[in-house]
């Protein structure tokens, strides 16, 4: 369980959240929906540790997410609209340098089966300044293939389908169906409210805010 | 604890590996300034005219202050690629602390960039006319002292994360922080020119060598976790 407690985050100026309360629960998708500028990504950036809390705490548990950071985010994956991928590399490289970094062992093996749960197989080879966005979005999204190799207990995903065609969509859901199976928790930020099925509940920043208010 | 010391230090390779990648498949910058510096070291005695030994008092500061010079434009892009693309988040994800990962930036910049300067030094000290006894003096201090410039190049780079016009931003902020370098540096070879002991001026150039490797990966860090946190 990852629980929020009076956050407030402020950005520049602006306060995107004052006295924001919400509770992620441990084995379920959350859905964090809510208009442009509403703050989703804010509040994405700041469950992985990476935007500074002005007042309020994220636990996990009972411990704090700030104060034990590395512990945090070692078994955490977190994947924005900017996907992480070097354009002067390959798909393959990419991913082996992302493994390396995260610590975990690499070989050609778990980058081809890593590949192929996307259907990135034939684009190994391929340089990430020749890919689409869509493939793009694909050799990112093929390091969630990982947690079924090494211990991953959390999924931060912002907008992770905008670039995706169905077929591709079909293989992101079962990524998501087979974490889910073995007790992992996904935070999603998305407009698309059909991505998940089932074992999901939606945190809607609009109603939260507006609740606070009235 | 022993395992933690191993991961640490084959993840902090894992980060020099790629670094030296996805520079190797970018050459032409390497090219760029290795050429910038070539540039300075031939307009220099064009400028100063036909007497010899007008050169051999400048050619020891025009060598350091070119290399200055020319890693400028290179330093900016240290971290912004990185930052634009989003790779700066996943290293925030990395199981080892950002300022060993900020470390792991600074030498294999000073591998890419720095290296390739540094063997060819001898050759534009040649072209300057030094003195020959003044060669081996001239690449170990600059190997000490461009180490401290790559980090305090990085530390600079982290500040300009996400400004916009940081391009110009940058070597004003750090050529300052420079200047103790520059002035150890030169200071080794002009001590061999008057036949006095280079060895005052060449353990202040590593002292400052070191108290920047210590400082800078901190100081990156902290750059770094601001950019990120915006």
């Amino acid at each position: 369980m990852l629980y929020l407690k009076d956050l407030t985050i402020q950005r520049g100026n602006k306060i995107v959240f004052s006295n924001f309360n919400a509770v992620i629960r441990s084995g379920y998708t959350t859905l964090i929906k809510g208009k442009n500028g509403s703050g989703k990504s804010t509040l994405l950036r700041a469950i992985a540790g990476f935007t500074p809390l002005e007042r309020g705490t994220i636990k996990q548990d009972k411990k704090d997410i700030f104060e034990n950071n590395e512990e945090w985010v070692k078994n955490l994956i977190f994947l924005d609209t900017k996907n992480g991928l070097s354009k002067d590399l390959t798909v393959a490289e990419n991913l082996n340098a992302w493994l390396t970094m995260k610590g975990w062992s690499s070989n050609k093996e778990i980058i081809k089966m890593a590949l192929k749960s996307v259907g990135m197989e034939k684009y190994a080879e391929l340089y990430i300044s020749q890919c689409s966005e869509g493939l793009k979005k694909r050799a990112a999204l093929s390091r969630l293939y990982i947690s079924f190799i090494n211990k991953v207990d959390f999924w931060i995903l912002d907008e992770p389908t905008n670039e995706l065609d169905t077929t591709s969509l079909v293989l992101f859901k079962k990524l998501v169906f087979n974490f889910l199976e073995q007790k992992g928790t996904i935070i999603i930020a998305s407009h698309d409210q059909t991505i998940i099925e089932k074992n999901f509940y939606t945190l809607d920043l609009d109603e939260l805010k507006k609740q606070r208010v009235s | 604890m022993n395992s933690v010391y191993t991961s640490w230090s084959s993840i902090f390779i894992a980060h020099v590996k790629r670094d030296i990648l996805t520079n190797s498949r970018s050459l032409i910058d390497l090219i760029s300034i290795v050429g910038f510096m070539i540039l300075i070291i031939i307009l220099f005695p064009l400028g100063l005219g036909p007497i010899q030994e007008k050169l051999n008092i400048v050619s020891n500061a025009v060598i350091w202050v070119g290399l200055i010079l020319a890693i400028m434009p290179s330093l900016e892009k240290l971290l912004q690629k990185d930052f634009e693309n989003g790779w700066l988040d996943q290293i925030a994800t990395s199981p080892i602390p950002l300022e060993v990962v900020m470390l792991s930036k600074g030498i294999s910049y000073w591998l890419i960039i720095l290296i390739p300067l540094i063997i060819t030094s001898p050759i534009f000290a040649i072209l300057l006319d030094m003195d020959l006894k003044n060669i081996p003096w001239l690449v170990i201090s600059i190997s000490s002292g461009s180490l401290a410039i790559s980090l305090i190049g990085l530390s600079g780079s982290a500040l300009i994360l996400g400004a916009r016009r940081g391009n110009i931003l940058l070597p004003i902020l750090i050529i300052p922080l420079m200047t103790p370098i520059l002035i150890f540096g030169v200071g080794v070879n002009e001590a061999i020119k008057i036949n006095a002991s280079p060895y005052g001026n060449l353990f202040l150039l590593l002292a400052l060598t070191l108290v920047y490797l210590v400082i800078s990966p901190f100081i990156s860090a902290l750059l770094v976790r601001i950019a990120i946190g915006r």
